[in-house]
């Protein structure tokens, strides 16, 4: 059996050197999901102790190649070393078209829940959250007060629910314009209750209403 | 040039028989002049799937000495250009062969004079099997993508590996390594990796030869009773993890399809291909065979090229 011995980790995700953070991230998933305990392909292949070895392999590799400082000293190591030439580590041009929300946040889910569920049993928190919960409406507001106390940015939210950017801001400033038809709206705002672990039928029945409202007081005003 | 492929998998019932006599026939129809050899010894039934009766000639006059020589065992079939050896009449210990009289067997099947020799291996990892594989330094393993499958494919590799392995060892002197080291066969974790690390701590300068004899053996992989909800990618990952965790090399052949009408052919006695030449499944095995036939001659085209070099 040979393991990744004598691979630099570009090799090991089987990506080029001038990779981008896309390539790197999706690469490291690919491998990830190869190398996963119920992969078809390797479940019977690998001893406890192989994959292990293996998976950290790729844990190094990944979280070097995505840190731009670290990956700097990785290359010149690769360089100096004469394992690599000069040329094929600029990756400057690739690099500065990488737009904001791809910042190699890869989030585990569940390291992001236990990390909600330890805030929401503070004090302060459970307070907030009854609070807004114990209202016959809630509003995109509330929703975003709670969000940020309970330490979640947006592009966490984004990356595990899968909801886009702007539809997460248009349901945080309740912008009744910019926001999906009901029945997306409703699961979106499930996804996002449950994120944040309170009661998800309880904020979608109390956000339509809020929406409801707003919406007569639209047609009432000729405005 | 002769091709010898031995077709093996170390689950019963994936289909390696009939895998056998249809890449034969498929073979044989482009005008090359093929033997299936039935080496499923103990439970043979090629001649079945080739819908002919047992044939009295096979590999039992070849051992009972009324034939000398194992070509004239061959008998030929319904399709032209394919010959069949069957082991049908032979002895009901002939599973538990004479370690004599299967190297009399494998260095008979080397001479054959055919352009392709397709071995029908039994299921199982014993020597027997093992050895017939060994026979030439490429081999068919036959899967279904099923996790017991799979998890059997694995332990075939690994014990082909192995075995090949010794011979090697065996050839260049290595012996008394092995000795020495006291290796604990029966030990679940000894693999062939930690083999390598011991003799390569034992001598090191043979570390690149040892490595070279076994990247030598090519194993071709074929996914059988392939069905469409699986992901058609499975092969070439397959392919991919092997290459990259084994020393020899590995290339997939491709995924047959499932056809109920497989188990039909053989129920009622006569070859899939001819009964239903217009099936998926059929179409995937002569794409195969489209890739085993150009293996050929790209390998003579590349050794052709190295010796004007």
């Amino acid at each position: 059996m040979k393991k990744f011995e004598g691979l630099n980790y570009y090799e090991i995700l089987k990506i080029p050197a001038n990779s981008s953070y896309f390539e790197i991230k999706r690469a490291y998933k690919d491998a990830l999901s190869l190398y996963d305990e119920d992969s078809l392909v390797t479940y019977a292949l690998l001893s406890k102790a192989e994959r292990n070895e293996i998976l950290n392999e790729i844990e190094n590799a990944y979280w070097t190649l995505i840190d731009e400082k670290k990956r700097t000293a990785y290359d010149m190591m690769l360089v100096d070393s004469g394992q690599m030439e000069a040329a094929t580590t600029s990756r400057e041009k690739l690099n500065k078209s990488v737009p904001i929300s791809s910042t190699p946040v890869i989030l585990n889910e569940n390291q992001l829940y236990s990390r909600v569920r330890e805030k929401m049993a503070t004090e302060e928190i459970k307070k907030l959250s009854d609070e807004i919960l114990s209202g016959e409406r809630l509003s995109g507001n509330d929703l975003k007060k709670l969000r940020e106390a309970a330490g979640i940015n947006i592009q966490e939210l984004n990356y595990i629910t899968k909801i886009s950017g702007s539809v997460l801001n248009a349901i945080e400033e309740d912008r009744l314009e910019a926001l999906p038809p009901d029945l997306y709206l409703r699961n979106f705002l499930k996804s996002y209750a449950q994120i944040l672990q309170i009661d998800p039928q309880k904020v979608v029945d109390r956000y339509f209403k809020t929406i409801l409202l707003a919406q007569k007081k639209d047609t009432s005003d000729p405005h | 040039m002769t091709e010898i492929y031995p077709i093996g998998g170390g689950k019963g019932g994936v289909g390696k028989s009939f895998i056998t006599v249809s890449l034969g026939a498929l073979i044989a129809k482009w005008g090359k002049k093929v033997v299936v050899i039935d080496l499923d010894l103990g439970a043979s039934n090629l001649h079945t799937l080739l819908g002919m009766k047992s044939p009295e000639t096979g590999i039992n006059s070849f051992l009972n000495k009324t034939v000398k020589d194992l070509q004239r065992t061959a008998v030929p079939t319904i399709i032209p250009n394919l010959f069949l050896i069957s082991s049908s009449h032979c002895s009901m210990e002939i599973a538990n062969l004479f370690y004599a009289h299967k190297l009399k067997i494998i260095d008979a099947i080397k001479k054959l004079p055919f352009d392709y020799i397709l071995l029908d291996l039994g299921p199982g990892t014993n020597f027997n099997t093992l050895d017939f594989f060994l026979t030439s330094e490429q081999g068919i393993l036959i899967c279904t993508p099923e996790p017991t499958s799979i998890e059997n494919s694995f332990r075939f590799i690994k014990t082909v590996y192995f075995r090949k392995l010794k011979q090697i060892a065996k050839k260049s002197a290595f012996n008394s390594i092995f000795k020495s080291t006291s290796l604990d066969l029966n030990k679940p974790e000894t693999m062939p990796h930690d083999i390598i690390e011991i003799v390569l701590k034992h001598d090191p300068d043979k570390e690149a030869h040892f490595r070279d004899q076994l990247g030598e053996f090519r194993f071709k992989l074929i996914f059988n009773q392939f069905r469409k909800n699986i992901d058609a990618t499975l092969g070439n990952q397959f392919q991919n993890v092997c290459n990259r965790h084994f020393y020899s090399s590995f290339e997939f052949l491709g995924n047959v399809s499932y056809d109920s009408r497989i188990h039909d052919a053989v129920f009622s006695k006569t070859l899939f291909i001819h009964k239903y030449p217009h099936t998926q499944s059929c179409a995937d095995l002569k794409k195969i065979v489209e890739k085993i036939t150009n293996n050929k001659h790209q390998r003579v085209s590349q050794k052709k090229y190295y010796e004007k070099i």
